[in-house]
Parts: C-alpha cells; sequence; structure tokens
C-alpha cells in the first residue's frame, strides 16, 4: 500500500528552480561578458536572496524543508551506514550534499561581492577592500566555481544512480511536491514528527527578510553607512578644472 | 588608418620591440596605457550604467575620446619578444601563448579599435542609450583579450 505525502513545499521547489536557472544565467553571463554582465551582478543580488530564503526558510519553513528535519548528524549518519535510516526527506548523504551545494553558492556570492573584472564590473563591496584583495576574491571566485560545478554534476549522477539503480524518481517529487511512500512508514513519521506547513506568516517573514538583505547589499550599503562607502567619485566636466 | 598601422605593428612585434625599447619599458607602458583605460571606462561606467542620472554628455564623451585615443596608439607595439617575463609597475601578466596566438590577438585588437571608435563616434552624439550599447561592445573586446592571453590571479 502506497500513500502519496506532500513532500516539497512550493516556496522550496521554487527556490530550487529558480536557483538552478539563475545559476546557469550567472554562468553564462560571465563567460559572454560586455553588457551581460550587469546581469551578471544583478543574477549574483538574485541568488543572494535565494540564497538568504532558504537559510530562513530551513528554520521556519514546512517540515522537510527544515534544517533540523534533515541535518546530518553524527546519530543521523551511523543509523544511515547501518542501512536502517528511514524517512521521507533528505537522507542523510543528501543532506551533506544539499549542505555542500548550499556552501558553494555562498562562497560564490561571499567572493562575488568583492569582486571586479578589471574591465567594467566592480561587486557591490568592491570598495571596503583593497584592489589586491579584490583581484584575490575574483580569482577565487572564478576558480571555486569549479567546486560548485562538480557537486552539481554529482548532483545530477546521484538523481541518475536514483532513478536507474534504486528506481525512485527524485526529479518528479521536485515538480511537483509530492512522493509515494509506503503507507506504514508514512503512518509511523506521522506518529513520531511534528508536522509544519508552509504558514502564510512564516513565508512573508522569510521573504521580507531575504529580500530586504538582499536588496541592502545590492546598494553598496552606503545608503545606510555613507561614510564607509566613500567611493572615489570620479569628478564631472562641470567641477573638474582642468 | 590608424587601425592599419596597429594591425601591421601586431604582426612586426619582433621589430617594433627595437622603437619601443627595452623590455621592462614595454611593459610599463603597457599597464600605464591599461590603467588609463581602466579609469575612463569606469568614468562611463559610473554615469551610463550604474547612475544614469549622473550622464554628463561632455564628461562621458571626453572619456570615449580617451579610450579610442588609447585604442589608436598602436599598443600591439608594446608586446615585444620576452615582455611576457618582466617587472613593468607589477609583473608581467602577458601568457606566453600570446606569441602563438598573434593571429587571434590581432582579429581581437581590431574589434576592439573599431568598437572603441564606435564608441566615440556615438559618445559625441550624447545618446545615452546608444552610448550604453557601444560601451558593452568595447568591454566584449577586453574580455575576449583577457581570456585569451591575460594571465588570471587565482
Amino acid at each position: 500500500m502506497k500513500t502519496t505525502i506532500h513532500i516539497w513545499d512550493l516556496p522550496l521547489r521554487l527556490f530550487h528552480w529558480l536557483l538552478a536557472a539563475s545559476v546557469i544565467a550567472a554562468y553564462v553571463t560571465a563567460k559572454l561578458g560586455g553588457e551581460l554582465m550587469d546581469w551578471h551582478g544583478r543574477l549574483g543580488i538574485f541568488i543572494l536572496g535565494l540564497l538568504l530564503f532558504r537559510i530562513v526558510w530551513g528554520f521556519i519553513g514546512s517540515t522537510h524543508a527544515r534544517f533540523s528535519s534533515f541535518f546530518p548528524t553524527f546519530g543521523r549518519v551511523r543509523t544511515y551506514l547501518r542501512g536502517q535510516w528511514q524517512g521521507v526527506g533528505h537522507n542523510p548523504l543528501g543532506a551533506f550534499s544539499v549542505l555542500a551545494l548550499l556552501s558553494a553558492v555562498a562562497v560564490q556570492i561571499g567572493t562575488g561581492l568583492f569582486a571586479n573584472d578589471d574591465i567594467a564590473f566592480e561587486g557591490p563591496f568592491y570598495h571596503f577592500i583593497n584592489k589586491s584583495l579584490s583581484d584575490q576574491l575574483t580569482g577565487w571566485h572564478s576558480l571555486l566555481f569549479n567546486v560548485l560545478l562538480g557537486l552539481v554534476v554529482l548532483h545530477l549522477l546521484a538523481i541518475i544512480f536514483y532513478r536507474w539503480v534504486k528506481k525512485t524518481n527524485l526529479v518528479k517529487p521536485m515538480l511537483t511536491g509530492k512522493k509515494d511512500i509506503p503507507t506504514s512508514l508514512a503512518f509511523e513519521l506521522a506518529q513520531q514528527q511534528h508536522t509544519h506547513g508552509v504558514g502564510a506568516f512564516r513565508l512573508i517573514i522569510s521573504l521580507l527578510l531575504s529580500s530586504t538583505i538582499a536588496w541592502g547589499v545590492a546598494g553598496g550599503v552606503e545608503k545606510f553607512f555613507p561614510a564607509q562607502a566613500a567611493a572615489p567619485q570620479p569628478s564631472t566636466s562641470s567641477n573638474a578644472d582642468f | 588608418m590608424n587601425k592599419k598601422i596597429t594591425l601591421a605593428l601586431l604582426l612586426t612585434v619582433s621589430a617594433s620591440a627595437a622603437f619601443a625599447g627595452p623590455i621592462e619599458e614595454q611593459i610599463r607602458w603597457r599597464q600605464s596605457a591599461y590603467s588609463y583605460l581602466s579609469w575612463n571606462t569606469s568614468k562611463i561606467k559610473k554615469q551610463v550604467v550604474d547612475s544614469p542620472e549622473t550622464f554628463n554628455k561632455d564628461y562621458v564623451a571626453a572619456a570615449a575620446n580617451a579610450i579610442a585615443a588609447v585604442a589608436n596608439s598602436g599598443l600591439g607595439e608594446l608586446y615585444g619578444e620576452g615582455t611576457d617575463k618582466g617587472i613593468g609597475w607589477q609583473e608581467s601578466r602577458l601568457k606566453p601563448e600570446f606569441f602563438q596566438k598573434k593571429e587571434e590577438v590581432k582579429t581581437i585588437a581590431n574589434s576592439f579599435n573599431i568598437a572603441a571608435n564606435e564608441l566615440a563616434k556615438v559618445a559625441a552624439t550624447g545618446d545615452a542609450a546608444t552610448i550604453k550599447t557601444a560601451f558593452g561592445k568595447v568591454t566584449e573586446t577586453c574580455k575576449s583579450c583577457h581570456d585569451l592571453i591575460r594571465v588570471k590571479k587565482e
């Protein structure tokens, strides 16, 4: 007997696909350069917003979105390695994958905010540090992208492995949010776990928090701390003497 | 005409090394030229892309003319044999492969010249939208060359 349960909530699924699409777009715009670098910067801010949303949602989202429900604790990993782990959300190995992917994206955002391309791109925090440090961070930004790429490849390989070897479709639940599991397991889980739905209030809080921070970062913070962000203002012909 | 001169100079790098002086001097002039370019691209970026409300036609046109002047100055002359190693204002970041990739570089240098002259032309009209597009074309050529023959900092 199978029972269909709601596993990935809609905000989580939107987060997932928007993240995938914007990371691809960010890669393409960086490769093409020119005018598209403006879009690379905008996508970076958007991805920052997505990432912040995911972090907040990891605390106040629905059951399987919460870090507490899947964080690979020592006990969970041990159970998993013994082949005794039972659950429907991220298994401990998947949890490592999720956390590694999110961290790799965070590294890209963190370095990108301070980056410059020696042409016409400067991250919003570029002026807070000196040029050589920015160059260093820019180097890491392009080098460490390979780590993210590697993790994405592993992620895709795992999906293929589950599809063909373990006969489990992981993509469909990420599209529909629904997953078929044995009724007995569903019953057991319902007894063990306190479940959380999406909750409009918690969703609004998450969206507001993440978009406000991303908006603040996009403004280069100088709106809030004008003295610190004293970027050299190029003089215009009107006030230049020669 | 100036474009042709640039190309001719690029073609005869080894010969031109004699005109352009010792290796360190070529590297130093080269780095100065690109720093000056960078100052001028940052002016356009600021007033055309980042804060369009500050757009000042004359200021942007002056920057565009400076960019075109650098592009037309015959930078190829500063890429003599041996200039992949050495210290100008800082260590040379020219990849040694440059000397095998001159044909490709020549094509990019040519696009850069065309784009820079086009930018100067449209900057004179003062139409910010057109300038923005033309400016994007210039920065694209910067990137093509950086990707091809410039050592990345890692």
